[in-house]
């Protein structure tokens, strides 16, 4: 695993990424507290505009890949505003239970809020949590999904490792994340847009360039696809794949629990 | 192995679901006959562009369209693209169903039962797929869908003749009429036949006993 992309170099220096800048280790959950504290309440109209509204296509795919049924359990860790439970919760239906976790209080507020307003309440948790050390027992959850959360994550290896603990034999984790564009060309202009265009939207529709800045650092320091793949193998999954969507833009992983 | 982007399959998925309900959603009277089919999977893989899709009827209300489903499919529809094209432009689909490639495996009657409930309904693909696809693939792709659920209009009629025609004709699998009346005619006169030989053998060996007694 390279220096870039990961936690060899966390683990030696006591140092990790906040974006293309080196922090203590302690310090990131603050710091990516606070970017996600200032972006909660327009944080799905800024996923609308800086996708075009794609970030829909590449969850409705994750949603089919994850196979809940009814009477699951399934965990949704950084799980924010919510649009993966609303649909999660009509899939486990009333015998199942959805778990809605965020390490951020002001993105599970704003995705509590919402939920409500949709009338899906009956089989939703809203917990506050961190994905490295997750408050559930051991072989309890079906499907664990966490979209557009790990790259925030400080130890990723360690939260892969506590995921790993509560999925049951047999269940599923699915990471969906911001990854490597697979043409260079692509890379180029994805590059233009995400350091140049991207920050001006957060300016001004977020009134909040810098965070918007850290997003786009963040997803560059982000394992690639294979790093990724070797990172869960590495923890324990099993039957390790991932599916690139928009040219690698995005990518969703998944593995199994043996 | 052709690899897909999910996204743009995905886009064309949710837009057709989205034509789709929207249809179900002013066509009060299908409500009953999908909720009849509620629970039904059927599936759909088009060999020529190694694409698998699948149509979920959740409720009476609702339909679903994936691309990726771990549950058993009720029926399967497997062909080319160049066989669905067929099908849907085809005069009479029944005769292009039996004779073209396409297989089908399980309860066929869920899918038939869908296309009928589909034909019946004013179902606009046209606007969402051009808004996803853009104004060609978008059109042709609206065509086809269109064209495809109308064909079970008479189908079932259809159907019945060209399974007749082509058990008898094509296959060779079951006999005609005439060929069957004039086998067992044969069979009788045979049997008929058979028993007078018995008779004949009967009285020739009772004959042959009453001969050597007098002998």
């Amino acid at each position: 695993m390279s220096d870039e992309q990961g936690t060899a170099a966390d683990r030696e220096d006591d140092t990790t990424d906040f974006g293309f800048t080196r922090v203590d280790r302690e310090a990131k959950a603050g710091m990516v507290r606070g970017v996600f504290d200032s972006v909660a309440s327009r944080y799905d109209l800024m996923n609308d505009l800086m996708s075009g509204g794609v970030h829909r296509l590449w969850k409705r795919f994750t949603i089919e890949l994850s196979a809940a049924r009814p009477g699951q359990t399934v965990l949704d860790i950084a799980g924010g505003t919510g649009d993966l439970a609303a649909r999660f919760s009509k899939l486990v239906g009333p015998e199942g239970k959805v778990i809605l976790a965020d390490i951020n209080a002001a993105m599970l507020e704003v995705g509590r809020d919402r939920l409500i307003d949709k009338g899906a309440t009956g089989n939703i948790e809203v917990v506050q949590t961190d994905a490295q050390a997750l408050p559930f027992e051991d072989n309890s959850i079906d499907c664990i999904t966490i979209a557009f959360g790990l790259r925030n994550v400080t130890d990723k290896d360690m939260a892969l490792r506590s995921m790993l603990r509560v999925l049951r034999p047999g269940g599923r984790l699915l990471v969906l994340e911001f990854s490597k564009p697979v043409s260079p060309l692509l890379g180029k202009v994805y590059d233009q847009y995400s350091f140049q265009i991207l920050p001006t939207m957060g300016r001004l529709i977020a009134q909040d360039a810098d965070s918007y800045r850290y997003l786009a650092e963040s997803i560059r320091k982000h394992p690639d696809q294979d790093t990724l793949i070797d990172m869960m193998k590495d923890a324990g999954f099993m039957e390790c794949r991932y599916h690139n969507m928009t040219g690698g833009i995005v990518a969703v992983h998944q593995g199994f629990k043996a | 192995m052709i690899q897909h982007d999910p996204v743009l399959i995905s886009a064309a998925l949710a837009a057709a679901e989205r034509a789709l309900n929207q249809a179900i959603a002013l066509a009060p009277t299908s409500h009953q006959e999908l909720d009849a089919l509620s629970g039904t999977l059927l599936g759909i893989e088009i060999t020529s562009l190694d694409l698998t899709l699948y149509i979920d009827i959740v409720s009476g209300t609702e339909v679903q369209l994936m691309m990726h489903c771990e549950r058993a499919t009720d029926a399967f529809v497997r062909g080319s693209m160049e066989d669905f094209a067929a099908l849907a432009a085809s005069d009479d689909p029944a005769a292009t169903l039996i004779n073209g490639g396409i297989e089908l495996e399980g309860r066929s009657t869920s899918l038939i039962s869908l296309q009928q409930i589909i034909s019946k309904m004013d179902v606009d693909w046209e606007a969402p797929l051009v808004e996803v696809l853009g104004d060609v693939a978008g059109h042709q792709l609206a065509q086809t869908l269109r064209r495809f659920f109308r064909w079970s209009e008479g189908a079932r009629a259809s159907l019945k003749r060209q399974l007749s025609e082509y058990l008898l004709e094509e296959g060779r699998l079951t006999p005609p009429k005439a060929e069957l009346e004039f086998f067992y005619d044969s069979v009788q006169s045979l049997s008929m036949r058979v028993e007078r030989a018995q008779q004949q053998v009967e009285k020739l060996i009772a004959k042959a006993a009453s001969n050597r007694k007098t002998s």
